[in-house]
């Protein structure tokens, strides 16, 4: 066995977590799920822990982990010749049939190509005779084409049963694949050409019976879906150390500049009875000690204040901790407020996004300012541990005075209350599906511009810390989501010059990616100057909830 | 309100893939291996109720050896009832010695 104390967190490459499933491989169809960061990072993931436990309901299928490996650790692989392998039974990658990549970020697209050859896996989807590799987590899966056999958009769930049969009916990878791009969500790359020819890019099919528009899949109803209560429960600290209860999926509200409305389509509640099932029982499984509620806007449940009123008793008596994500402004001020009191030291979340009510009204975000302020004294007395507010910066109609305004606000808060305020200000992206993906994103000169007019307007105070996005690190995430399939190279450039896993807020990584555009002779700015209401992702077919707002 | 707590004493030895957490993962492991069972462990009673347990030794990452720690409870409770209901709980390569 490898002496694992020679590594950084040796925790990571254990895998005897409380609740792992650990089968043979005997006659199964085998599934590794592989997550291009850091264990920490990784475990902190809900869909992860889903499939995990969806495949493993399965007797015939196992379902195994792995996490891309810290930079000590691959290269020892590499020194020593040998494979990377999944956390459960050791065994090295290229021997399951499925690799399963979670791609929800897009600088996590270099990890990917690493995790494939620590495992000696060839890169290009061409070069592999039988291992599949399915991607998932993705809106635009273009950049990735080259690399991946099968994408699989939207929510896995209800799926898995009709994806395992066809493992079980077909032995061979081109027939598996064959059977899997006639499945709704499923799209399978080799099956169709990308062209681009006037400004316009087309998507043809070869393979007669595959489907084309893609759709995306949703599960119809969250109370009778899978939930890992069966918390696979790390004994040492990740990101995230609690269990997120998702109380509801996708988001009823319509901010322009949102691509999780849109993923997470459509807006659907979990109801009380089943929230308060799932939180006994994975606390049961696991004896885990913090708990939150998890939704893309929690105040937006319908029943918040029944459901914290019937579930508040238990988490107290268990002396559980409780976080909300984001609460709304009425919340605060209503009947919840004596509640949260009882609760370990709660903190506020209010995405404000725009100083100003005409430019909020713009994008659509629906906050009343006034009654924010009313809620802020209110506060005072509540022991909050701090307000977090978000706001975004980089939009096109933005005038000088908006960027002034978030000073403004930012003084206004902390002269009203004395809770610490964390504030993030992060550029705006045009995200594929999102209502603005065709708004095209400014360009550095002025988006810096921008930045030190907010700059010169925030005022030191002690209970005030901005973080503030890095442009550089943003174009780059503008980029890559809206590249088409050419933009592969440049992700396997960037593979050959980093040899492992690479901190994506470090300066040097970025401009890797930089240097690598240039070298392949890609002008980025043609990916973030939408001009037209087509792109690489156009085949991918909207939601009904785009059409009607559109 | 004094709620009296009820100590134990108990000792665990650290083996096999166990030996690559560190003293304070040991510490949430026991934790929530108590939390897992349905004896009636004690919680502070201050600010910050957290659950209590107290170690007379620490060992350091890799290594193999016994640890000593004290768990308390609200109730009286007997070393066998505790060791039968802990031990069911805990991963392998964390057991309790004899």
């Amino acid at each position: 066995m490898i002496d694992y104390t020679q590594f950084q967190k040796p925790q990571r490459y254990i895998g005897n977590e409380y609740n792992v499933v650990k089968k043979s491989h005997t006659d199964k169809v085998t599934i590794c799920l592989c997550y291009p960061d850091l264990y920490e990072i990784g475990m902190s993931n809900l869909g992860l822990r889903i499939l995990y436990g969806v495949f493993n309901q399965f007797n015939d299928v196992v379902c195994e982990r792995v996490f891309m490996p810290g930079a000590d650790y691959a290269k020892y692989i590499y020194d020593n010749n040998k494979k990377l392998s999944s956390l459960e039974t050791k065994v090295s990658l290229d021997k399951f049939q499925i690799l399963g990549f979670n791609f929800n970020y897009v600088l996590n697209f270099v990890n990917f190509l690493h995790i494939l050859n620590l495992s000696k896996i060839p890169l290009k989807a061409k070069d592999r005779p039988t291992t599949i590799v399915l991607g998932g987590g993705i809106d635009n899966p273009q950049p990735l084409a080259k690399f991946v056999d099968v994408f699989f958009l939207g929510e896995f769930e209800d799926t898995a049963p009709i994806f395992i049969n066809i493992l079980k009916q077909y032995k061979d990878k081109e027939s598996r694949l064959k059977a899997l791009v006639q499945i709704e969500g499923f799209y399978v790359p080799k099956f169709y050409i990308e062209s681009f020819s006037n400004n316009t890019y087309k998507l043809e099919k070869t393979y007669e019976y595959a489907q084309l528009p893609v759709k995306r899949v949703y599960i119809k109803d969250l109370n009778s879906s899978f939930y890992p209560t069966k918390w696979l429960t790390p004994h040492t600290q990740i990101i995230h150390d609690r269990i997120p209860i998702e109380i509801a999926r996708g988001c009823p509200n319509q901010c322009a500049f949102c691509q999780a409305r849109v993923t997470y389509w459509p807006y659907r509640q979990r109801s009380i009875s089943t929230i308060e099932n799932i939180v006994k029982e994975s606390y049961r499984h696991s004896g885990y000690e913090n708990f939150s509620f998890l939704s893309l806007s929690a105040s937006d449940y319908t029943q918040i204040e029944e459901l914290i009123d019937q579930t508040l008793d238990f988490f107290q008596s268990h002396t559980i901790g409780l976080s909300l994500p984001s609460l709304r402004v009425d919340d605060i001020l209503g009947p919840l407020y004596k509640k949260l009191a009882n609760l370990k030291k709660p903190s506020l979340t209010v995405a404000i996004e725009a100083a100003n009510d005409s430019l909020r009204n713009t994008l659509n975000k629906k906050i009343d300012i006034n009654s924010l302020f009313e809620s802020i004294k209110v506060m005072k007395s509540l022991n909050l541990k701090h307000i977090k507010t978000y706001f975004m910066f980089g939009f096109p109609q933005e005038t000088e005075d908006d960027l002034i305004a978030i000073g403004n606000f930012l003084r206004k808060v902390n002269q009203e209350s004395c809770v610490a305020l964390n504030v993030s200000i992060n550029t705006f992206i045009p995200k594929p599906f999102s209502l603005w993906e065709n708004v095209g994103m400014q360009p550095e000169s002025v988006l810096l511009k921008k930045r030190s007019v907010i700059f010169k307007n925030l005022k030191n105070n002690r209970n005030l810390k901005v973080t503030m996005s890095y442009l550089k690190k943003s174009i780059l995430e503008g980029i890559i989501c809206r590249a088409d399939s050419k933009f592969s190279s440049v992700i396997h450039r960037v593979f050959t010059k980093e040899t492992s896993f690479s901190n994506y807020d470090d300066d040097s990584f970025l401009n890797l990616w930089y240097e690598s555009m240039e070298e392949e002779g890609i002008d980025y700015r043609f990916y973030l100057d939408a001009k037209t209401n087509n792109f690489p992702w156009s085949f991918i077919q909207r939601t009904k909830d785009d059409v009607s707002y559109l | 309100m004094n709620i009296q707590k009820y100590p134990i004493k108990i000792k665990f030895y650290k083996k096999g893939e166990m030996i690559y957490f560190s003293q304070l993962d040991i510490f949430h492991v026991l934790e929530r291996a108590l939390r897992r069972t349905d004896l009636s462990i004690y919680v502070t009673k201050g600010f910050n109720p957290h659950v209590k347990i107290s170690f007379s030794n620490g060992l350091k990452l890799g290594v193999e050896g016994e640890i000593e720690a004290t768990l308390y409870f609200d109730q009286e409770t007997s070393y066998e009832t505790l060791k039968q209901k802990l031990s069911a709980q805990l991963p392998e390569g964390f057991d309790i010695i004899p």
